[in-house]
């Protein structure tokens, strides 16, 4: 069970425009060492936010991220 | 000894662009009504010269992250900050424009925090956490030009699973009350945000509210019959999307057995909105 760095991850790419930048850039390299399912992994790569938000990922985070959009 | 001077519970996205963006202009009008309402109620509100304004709401994982999420917490110390988000969409949007530092009444928040501790409730105290939409769209609804009362936030989690109960929230609400009756002070309370959105915190269902549950809440309140709002479960707020109505259980134990007044009641589909006073005086 990963929700909490689902959830992490969510928040930083809220909030942390460096990181939200290198997730755009390169998402696979970005979460390559974070703990995370193959299916949350799959989700992130894809930037499948209601597969995020099933597995578990806070829905305030997911609407609110700016640029990516949901 | 002190006195509870005012008592109020409204919706907290006060934005109308928001809900121009989200549902069309007939949200955009219906929360432009909803914010004379609240203007009125704010006028009502500064004209009691409450020393301090209890701000009951929570976060929407802007302060706390996903690190350590605190079920009650009381801001303490002398200042807090509005939050700054960047690029901000959604409703951190409601912040843009508003004054960047406002006064604590740190006596009171101080007070609220010990005598809980003493008397059997474990708050979480942040001295630096800042104030998202959900505390700072009302207030600057409801003060418009005029300054704030010092303010005492109080978070409570509403979001992250799980949850404090209905029932707890109602007896922090009762304690705050208590603290406020043994000190000097005369003090206005607010709670914010909850009619129903978001059911089960579902992306997919993003767009639905329960009316029917919304109304059965505004009659209870209006009879005030506090019981079975006390006797909600988590389970049932989730399912309706009545996560925030958490907020205002802790406001109707601080203002129990007083009957609510509607001043606003709207239903809007994307979310139900409203504004209620107590008479407290």
């Amino acid at each position: 069970m990963s929700r909490y760095d689902v959830n992490v991850i969510l928040y930083r790419l809220k909030k942390d425009a460096e990181f939200r930048s290198r997730f755009q850039h390169d998402a696979r390299a970005l979460l390559a060492d974070a703990d995370l399912t193959d299916e949350e992994r799959g989700a992130f790569l894809s930037w499948d936010t209601r597969r995020l938000n099933e597995l578990g990922g806070l829905l305030h985070l997911i609407v609110s991220i700016p640029h990516l959009g949901h | 000894m002190g006195r509870l001077v005012y008592a109020a519970a409204m919706s907290h996205v006060l934005h109308p662009e928001y809900y121009e963006k989200n549902v069309g202009p007939s949200g955009r009008r219906m929360v432009e009504a909803l914010i004379d309402v609240v203007r009125d109620m704010g006028r009502a509100m500064l004209d009691t010269r409450p020393d301090a304004l209890v701000v009951i709401a929570d976060d929407h994982l802007n302060v706390f992250s996903f690190d350590a999420v605190p079920a009650l917490c009381v801001r303490i110390g002398r200042w807090v900050d509005r939050m700054t988000q960047d690029d901000a969409i959604e409703f951190d949007r409601a912040l843009d424009g508003l004054p960047a530092r406002y006064a604590l009444h740190e006596d009171l928040a101080n007070r609220i925090l010990e005598r809980g501790l003493e008397e059997g409730f474990d708050f979480a105290a942040s001295w630096s956490a800042p104030l998202d939409h959900a505390f700072l769209s009302p207030v600057a609804t409801l003060c418009g030009d005029r300054p704030a009362p010092p303010l005492i936030p109080f978070w409570v989690n509403c979001f992250v699973a799980p949850q404090p109960t209905p029932r707890r929230c109602f007896a922090a609400g009762r304690h705050i009350a208590r603290v406020i009756d043994e000190g000097p002070w005369d003090v206005a309370v607010i709670a914010t945000g909850g009619l129903s959105h978001f059911p089960e915190l579902s992306l997919a269902r993003m767009g639905q509210s329960d009316p029917a549950f919304d109304r059965r809440i505004v009659r209870l309140l209006e009879a005030g019959d506090h019981e079975p709002l006390s006797s909600l479960t988590i389970k049932e707020l989730h399912e309706t999307g009545s996560h925030e109505l958490l907020n205002w259980l802790v406001l109707i134990g601080a203002v129990s057995p007083a009957r609510a007044r509607v001043r606003f009641f709207g239903e809007m589909g994307r979310v139900d909105l409203a504004a209620l006073e107590w008479d407290v005086r």
